[in-house]
């Protein structure tokens, strides 16, 4: 179930951007609207996404949403979402050690 | 709305040893699967993935020693694979583009999660087999 709403979360480019805005540290909800050429309920409603996916924590201060990257879900995010990037950079680091090795030809 | 990854690497040799790795069959296959590639615009060949299967590709671009781009397993995805060569003081900084994910879909969702999953340790660990008993 969790893993439905992981896809469904990941699959919009707005949201993922969230995410990695997310990585340097939490933001609120009012700077992370701000980076969007969207209306700030549409970047609630997406962070609201985010948050039923559990990939994002909302903390409110004042009169302030702050939000902050949810480590756990996250990990199994990049899982399967950059499982290739993580297949090419072996393939090119073994590529790297193969042309080392191979300096006299 | 398709995905790209992004991967580069910063090789000590010049740009034409590495063109070589990317286009000569037997290099190639020392790193990553055996193949009949050829750098000529509309070259069909495959590589064969092991359990993978076989990936029929296209070479779309072909600019020696600085570009080179192929489709991948055109049979079953929208993929394109595009390798760029810069030079970076005595060496070269290789990218490779991944393009083609649509991950809006869920049953390309899936498919790629499974696929992936398969492809990366079954691949890997026979080409890590092979070069720890050729090196």
């Amino acid at each position: 179930m969790l893993d439905d709403l992981l896809f469904t979360a990941m699959a919009n480019p707005v949201r993922r951007r969230l995410l990695e805005l997310l990585r340097d540290g939490s933001k609120t909800a009012g700077s992370l609207a701000a980076q969007f050429e969207l209306s700030r309920p549409a970047v609630s409603e997406h962070l609201q996404v985010l948050r039923r996916a559990e990939l994002v924590r909302e903390e409110v201060r004042g009169r302030e949403r702050h939000y902050h990257l949810t480590a756990e879900p996250l990990a199994a995010v990049s899982e399967w979402l950059h499982p290739f990037e993580h297949y090419w950079r072996d393939r090119l680091r073994t590529l790297s050690h193969l042309m080392e090795e191979d300096s006299d030809d | 709305m398709t995905e790209t990854i992004h991967v580069d690497q910063f090789l000590p040799q010049p740009p034409e040893k590495v063109w070589r790795m990317l286009t000569e069959p037997e290099r190639l296959s020392r790193w990553w699967a055996p193949n009949d590639i050829e750098a000529v615009v509309g070259h069909r060949f495959t590589l064969d993935m092991a359990s993978w299967g076989l990936a029929t590709c296209t070479v779309t671009t072909v600019d020696p020693m600085r570009e080179l781009a192929y489709t991948f397993a055109e049979e079953r995805t929208d993929w394109t694979l595009t390798w760029r060569l810069v030079p970076e003081g005595s060496g070269t900084r290789l990218f490779l583009a991944h393009s083609g994910f649509d991950l809006s879909d869920p049953a390309q969702q899936r498919a790629f999660t499974n696929m992936s999953r398969g492809w990366a340790t079954s691949v890997w660990s026979r080409l890590e087999r092979e070069l720890v008993s050729t090196s």
